[in-house]
């Protein structure tokens, strides 16, 4: 899929129209212009969500009434308009100016992003890799939403239940039976969100670029948290006895111990975890390995690429690494990039559409007058 | 923003009170009831002051009923063998529009929910087990909602009756009738999945 054009008014601080072209597109500005904004406005078409804010009411212009945001989208031989107005705590949703909801919305405009948020992936809590995966595997089965849907407010329950035992260990009646209960669906749900992550990392690693930035080969492993209690191809077996094994550590910790929620995804330099291990560079270069796995995966399993958002490039990659990247993702992905950095832009003049980003507006091609 | 006169606004905060209805559609509906007739208005108050005098709860199955016990615990022609168990009484109502299903309901009022402090005390569960020692029930069917808070009720009701010897069932889940496989989302597909039948 390939944004052509992309009009934005009430949205942030932006106006006027961005336009794109398959390949590579660098938006080039001074800071606080408005480059990720654009990038923002891109995933919201996408996605429905900023990556930004929990809140779009937010990217509306401040003092004014509604955003609204339209993009011309080229899938093959398809043209499609899709709009989003935002208005109040309202969004209404557009495909050729018909409404739609955001279930058929969705999967028209897929983007992946790299930022410097996203280093946490790499370097932060277990919990970001996590929702990576989870990101992940939504990427291509929707329907997993509901699971993770189950799974979590199973989760809420079973705990709020393991808080009504007293301080000194008294049990409200039943309390055994209920345990049971809700053990049950962390078995079913558990099990379902272990088969899909697993499934989703064994299928990152047979298209990963592993060696893209370098000598150091990268790889991936889930890693569950009961790896080592039992055999994990019987994944309901083993949570079923783990669940029963640790029953009373559970309730004395008055949370739920066992499930996928306390698993994790390794992130591997030559066999060694690159968040101890690796130094920043190698670090970045991992995860925008695995983000261009993601994208390849897409690929595999849609037949399309996806949109890849890079932003604010040269804070994040050497220049070795910047070309590298766009070497390897050039004539395949349409790419946007922002950069605060007029050079690095001018190096891709002829290969790349260059935007100039000046109080929110997109100025075509100023670099090469300059 | 100037006031509205006392009684006015008196009735909007009783309508802001009612599920799903906002300032705006309180404001429209004070302001209906204020153009419609006196007669109108009488009849409006008198189905509210019945509903709250003539209903309440059947002291056998739960269902809302204007005589106790209801007419689905009394009637004769009902099939004393089957009991179908339901969250709420208007899940009683889906169930009756079928049309196909003859036997007798118990209404738990709610599910379980320990984030919101809803234990099996709070249900009427131990009613429920003591009908069954008068009832000569063949099969129990269980017709909680598919949600978690559901799928965990009907599965501490199944176990609470194991020991009893008497059959319990849980409804289908699966695909909606004349919609298309297409639309279906994962879950319920794989549901369906699971519990094919044999034709």
């Amino acid at each position: 899929m390939n944004l052509a054009l992309l009009e934005a008014s009430g949205f942030r601080n932006l106006s006027g129209s961005l336009s794109g072209q398959p390949g590579l597109n660098f938006l080039w500005g001074q800071n606080g212009q408005g480059k990720t904004s654009w990038l923002e406005a891109i995933a919201i078409l996408g996605s429905t969500k900023s990556f930004r804010t929990h809140h779009l009411s937010e990217t509306v212009t401040f003092g004014g009434q509604a955003a609204h945001l339209t993009a011309e989208v080229h899938r093959r031989s398809r043209v499609e308009k899709l709009e989003i107005h935002l208005e109040g705590s309202q969004k209404h949703l557009f495909i050729n100016s018909k409404r739609v909801s955001v279930g058929d919305f969705l999967g028209h405009l897929d983007s992946f992003l790299y930022s410097r948020e996203e280093m946490a992936i790499v370097r932060g809590e277990p919990g970001e890799r996590r929702r990576f995966m989870d990101r992940g595997v939504l990427s291509l089965k929707p329907g997993y939403v509901q699971i993770l849907a189950d799974y979590n407010r199973t989760l809420k329950q079973k705990n709020a239940l393991l808080k009504t035992v007293g301080e000194d260990g008294t049990r409200p009646p039943q309390f055994n039976d209920l345990l049971d209960v809700w053990n049950v669906q962390m078995v079913e749900h558990g099990t379902a969100i272990h088969r899909a992550r697993t499934e989703y990392v064994n299928q990152l690693n047979q298209v990963l670029d592993a060696r893209l930035f370098g000598n150091e080969t990268v790889t991936v492993r889930y890693q569950s948290s009961l790896e080592g209690r039992g055999d994990l191809a019987n994944y309901a077996k083993l949570i079923t006895e783990r669940l029963q094994v640790r029953r009373e550590a559970e309730i004395a910790a008055g949370h739920a111990l066992i499930g996928p929620h306390r698993d994790d995804l390794e992130i591997l330099a030559d066999g060694k975890d690159v968040a101890k291990f690796g130094s920043s560079g190698q670090q970045r270069s991992a995860l925008l390995v695995l983000e261009l796995a993601q994208l390849n995966l897409y690929h595999r399993h849609f037949d399309e690429y996806p949109l890849f958002l890079l932003d604010d490039i040269d804070a994040e990659l050497d220049r070795d690494r910047i070309r590298t990247l766009l070497d390897h993702l050039e004539g395949q992905v349409q790419v946007f990039v922002t950069t605060s950095k007029k050079t690095l832009a001018e190096e891709y003049t002829g290969r790349a559409a260059l935007s100039q980003i000046v109080s929110g507006q997109a100025l075509t091609a100023v670099l090469i007058e300059n | 923003m100037s006031e509205f006169a006392e009684p006015i606004a008196k009735l909007i905060d009783e309508f802001k009170r009612l599920p799903g209805i906002g300032h705006k559609s309180a404001q429209r509906l004070a302001f209906h009831i204020l153009r419609t007739t006196s007669e109108d208005v009488e009849r409006l108050a008198a189905a509210l002051r019945d509903v709250k005098e003539r209903i309440t709860f059947c002291s056998t199955c739960h269902n809302m009923t204007d005589v106790d016990p209801c007419r689905y615990c009394t009637n004769p022609n009902r099939d004393q063998k089957l009991l179908c168990v339901v969250e709420e009484a208007h899940n009683l109502l889906a169930v009756e529009r079928t049309g196909e299903y003859r036997g007798l309901y118990h209404v738990l009022h709610g599910a379980l929910s320990p984030m919101r402090g809803i234990g099996p005390d709070d249900l009427k569960i131990r009613s429920l087990l003591e009908r069954l020692r008068t009832l000569e029930v063949e099969e129990i069917i269980l017709a909680t909602n598919p949600t978690t808070e559901g799928e965990a009720t009907a599965n501490y009701v199944g176990r609470l009756l194991k020991p009893l010897g008497i059959k319990v069932t849980r409804i289908a889940m699966g695909l909606p009738v004349g919609s298309d496989l297409e639309y279906a989302d994962e879950v319920t597909m794989h549901k369906a999945m699971t519990y094919r039948h044999e034709i």
